[in-house]
């Protein structure tokens, strides 16, 4: 018998119920600097965690280092000190089939993604003699198996591949920098590739020329990954089940109430086929569903897991979340927001003068509850007369996510993937603060 | 450690050729206790064994790392060949006199000797504590404790094993403006010192009426103002607004970043004298060598304004061929070393708290932290109290702000520096995926003019 079969004959004779979760993952990574190869490296993990429930209370426990006696002392000990839970493990149930494992990752050779990385620096040198790249490709593949005394067993296997490249370019004491990238399940071709780069060269140039921050009051267009950082980061808080089931997040009990925008359509989507945040089951085994979070302005669900759902008299929406060493907490899968239908292209051409906020700085260390931001404008361009003119500095941005989507002006109908986990649009409104 | 790890460790410096080789074995045991509101929300215990593997090759470096440790030496086969991808310039890791050593773990009062009832039954005070005062909705308190052994060895015969305890204790009190979710609260850490848990009451009773004040305090236009900061958010200033460029891995090989961090340039008034140093003795950034074997120093980074020096690991001092100082630091075995941060202090000046207060006509008070980032020259911190200068006295409390500034202007625009250091150890520091690695700031009250601030 191995030492996991032991504890789990533990477990089976001390509580009412049990779970097992364990996960095995091997990573390669290349990393350039300075435009050099700097580091080629891999990464091999391995562990299990164990919940218990008896009496309805709950004892967890991690380790990865697999060794029974240690692991059982361990256990004893938290089980004097159990928190109080009323939840069922689930019992297995179809999922749907949406893909999160392509095999397809394992055949990028080092010697193809080394060539990759230096052929697209160099491209941006050509254009821009004086900057200093940074770029790497990053890929996984982990397996998992969740097991519990509700007789549910699921083994999943994922894949997962990133790209990312960054420019610098030092000007006196200015430092500009962008950044771009991309994560998926199973490719990143040279086409993607390609776009990212054009996009960045054509950024690098138009940044390079700083001009004043335009003034107090001011349209301000969030490009998709801007959105996120400043509105969507704060505002998602609220919509876990964590802070629901504590009375914390300032949506409890508003379910059905119109809170934002008419035109605001977001969703937690777990189905979508090779992206990275999907999943067919969530990591207690509740078979996952899309959850609408805000449809038309009125809120509608939030996130739950097993516990918060209970604790809030609500079912789980199949969003638990863990990594090995830690508790199940709810969690988002892939964000996305309804597009709108009008062009980014045209809403900026309708603008005397504004900013476009791309990257932040800072932001998400305030009082995030409270759906209040503040941040720097690390990467942010003025517009004139429709125009992206250059880059403002030394600027920050505040304000209050609940009230800045109470009333947009528009939705633009392109979208762009944030993080490998969201697909959001370009998004313009007027309820923030520019201070510079 | 276990001494079987001794046969392993001489098989994976054996193992192939390679310019330099180096592993990590690493064990691990932390005890986490979490509440959230009324409810006890987590008690656990992790334990986590694993190593890895780093080797040199043409310039550049392999790197693996594993938690099936006896899979080390096959790991260190696939890491030079992993290394031999790369073509730079090559370097020299200069080790001279190979040090064979063990040592014992700073501890004052040993957490791992504290029953978990009693960690329990005190934490269980602290939280009902706290919600029984007038206006507070609910709390957050993390405390955990880490014990950490690592060992390190290197192919130039060094072998080196350490042991960390760490505790560490963060404290959050929630009020309401019937709107709005506020929040107070303060975090300390130490190294070997369970002692800095116990006697909290009125740290807690303090903390819990900063919430409660907060209920009507106004919220801050976005303008640029004088600040006065008090040690805690200068502290965390020192870190994010130089400590990160004093990283030589920013700029060991950028050519521009080079000529604007030159040594002997002038960054900052007369008075400013900024030093880093893990040899500073019991913090929770101190050690006595680095993850690369090098021994810990302390290390001047700002002395009268003016850049003196930078922190270095093996490599980024070998580049620019400055002394190594002993800051190439992995928050675990998973990661390879990079130049980190240790115990970073702006040293004191000759002000008194009091004058640089009475001489600000119009500014604002900020304390405590929520946090801090930094990109390149530009950073950002957070202050959890903010109160409103008025001609020189200290006036009612607003809401906490964000501040912002410029590393080439901000530090020049520092214009008063106390005399009352106090280090703070309650933080982490995060940088390239790493987080949160043990480090301390420290600072005296300090005066910054013109410094960009908003509502945080």
């Amino acid at each position: 018998m191995d030492n996991i079969e032991k504890i789990e004959k533990y477990l089976v004779k001390n509580f009412d119920q049990h779970e097992i979760f364990e996960e095995r993952s091997n990573q390669r990574s290349i990393s350039f600097e300075s435009n050099n190869l700097k580091e080629v490296s891999s990464n091999q993990s391995q562990g299990f965690a164990a919940r218990a429930i008896k009496d309805n209370q709950i004892t967890f426990s991690s380790s990865s280092n697999y060794d029974y006696e240690n692991f059982i002392s361990n256990f004893k000990e938290l089980s004097n000190y159990p928190i109080p839970i009323d939840i069922r493990f689930p019992e297995q149930k179809d999922s749907k089939n949406t893909i999160i494992y392509d095999d397809e990752i394992l055949s990028y050779k080092n010697e193809y993604l080394i060539e990759t990385l230096k052929k697209n620096i160099n491209k941006i040198l050509l254009s821009f003699p004086n900057a200093s790249c940074d770029a790497g490709f990053s890929l996984a593949e982990s397996n998992s198996n969740l097991r519990n005394s509700s007789k549910l067993n699921i083994n999943s296997q994922e894949s997962f591949i990133s790209f990312y490249i960054s420019s610098q370019i030092i000007n006196g004491n200015d430092m500009l920098n962008i950044y771009k990238y991309k994560n998926s399940v199973n490719a990143i071709n040279e086409k993607d590739i390609d776009l990212m780069v054009s996009e960045l060269c054509k950024e690098l140039s138009i940044a390079q020329n700083i001009v004043d921050t335009p003034k107090k009051g001011c349209p301000v267009i969030f490009t998709p990954h801007g959105l996120y950082q400043t509105l969507l980061s704060p505002l998602l808080v609220s919509f876990s089940g964590t802070n629901l089931s504590k009375n914390l997040s300032s949506l409890c009990g508003k379910e059905g109430e119109k809170l934002f925008d008419e035109k605001i359509i977001i969703s937690d989507d777990p189905h979508i086929d090779y992206s990275p945040a999907s999943r067919n089951y969530d990591d207690e085994g509740v078979v996952t569903k899309k959850n609408i979070l805000i449809n038309k302005g009125i809120f509608d669900s939030g996130l739950y897991d097993l516990k918060t759902g209970s604790e809030s008299s609500k079912k789980s929406t199949g969003s638990a979340g863990r990594s090995v060493h830690s508790n199940p907490s709810p969690t988002t899968s892939n964000i996305v927001m309804d597009e709108g239908q009008i062009t980014i292209n045209n809403i900026i051409s309708d603008i005397d003068e504004g900013i476009l906020v791309d990257h932040l700085l800072g932001a998400g260390q305030g009082n995030e509850l409270s759906g209040n931001f503040s941040a720097n404008i690390s990467l942010g361009y003025k517009i004139e007369k429709g125009e992206i003119i250059g880059r403002v500095k030394n600027t920050m941005i505040s304000g209050n996510a609940f009230d800045a989507l109470r009333d947009i002006e528009e939705i633009s109908l392109e979208r762009d993937q944030v993080y490998g986990s969201m697909m959001l649009p370009y998004l313009h409104t007027k309820n923030v603060e520019i201070s510079s | 450690m276990n001494n079987n790890y001794e046969n392993l460790i001489n098989d994976v410096l054996k193992t192939g050729n390679g310019d330099y080789k180096e592993i990590r074995l690493e064990e691990n045991k932390s005890s986490r206790i979490t509440y959230s509101g009324k409810v006890r929300e987590n008690i656990s215990i992790n334990s986590r064994l694993g190593g890895s593997v780093r080797a040199m090759a043409n310039g550049g470096w392999g790197f693996s790392s594993f938690n099936d440790i006896y899979q080390a030496p096959q790991k260190m086969k696939e890491t030079l060949t992993l290394a031999k991808y790369n073509s730079n310039e090559l370097f020299e890791i200069e080790k001279n006199n190979p040090i064979r050593t063990k040592i014992s773990p700073v501890l004052k009062k040993d957490p791992r000797k504290i029953k978990l009832s009693e960690k329990i039954n005190i934490l269980d005070h602290y939280k009902d504590l706290i919600l029984s005062q007038e206006d507070i909705e609910s709390c957050d308190i993390i405390y955990a404790d880490t014990d950490r052994k690592v060992v390190f060895a290197d192919s130039k015969g060094n072998n080196i094993e350490q042991n960390f305890i760490h505790v560490v204790l963060r404290i959050a009190a929630y009020s309401s403006d019937g709107n709005e979710m506020l929040q107070s609260g303060f975090s300390i850490g130490s190294l070997g010192d369970y002692g800095i848990i116990e006697n909290l009451d009125s740290e807690i009773l303090d903390c819990a009426k900063k919430a409660k004040d907060l209920i009507d305090a106004p919220k801050v236009e976005g303008k640029e103002t004088t600040v006065v900061l008090d040690q805690i958010l200068a502290g965390v200033f020192v870190h994010e607004a130089f400590g990160h460029l004093s990283e030589a891995d920013n700029v060991y090989e950028n050519e521009r970043l080079k000529e604007i961090l030159t040594l002997g340039k002038k960054f900052g008034n007369k008075d400013l004298n900024i030093t880093d140093g893990a040899k500073i003795p019991n913090l929770r950034g101190s050690y006595e060598f680095d993850d690369e074997g090098t021994p810990a120093t302390k290390t001047p980074l700002i002395r009268e304004g003016i850049l003196t020096g930078r922190l270095h690991s093996n490599e980024t001092a070998n580049k620019m061929s400055e002394e190594a100082t002993g800051n190439a630091r992995a928050i675990s075995f998973a990661f390879p070393p990079i130049v980190r941060m240790s115990n970073t202090i702006i040293e004191n000046g000759k002000d008194k708290k009091e004058d640089i207060i009475k001489d600000t006509k119009d500014g604002l008070y900020v304390k405590n932290w929520y946090g801090g980032m930094t990109e390149h020259e530009m950073f950002t911190f957070s202050s959890a109290e903010t109160y409103r200068i008025e001609n020189g006295e200290i006036k009612e409390t607003l809401r906490p702000v964000k501040l912002s500034g410029n590393l080439f202007t901000t530090l020049k625009n520092i214009n008063g520096i106390a005399d009352d250091l106090l280090i703070n150890q309650g933080g982490g520091c995060g940088k390239g995926g790493q987080m949160p690695l043990p480090v301390s700031n420290g600072s005296p009250h300090i005066r910054i003019n013109k410094c960009l601030v908003s509502n945080g």
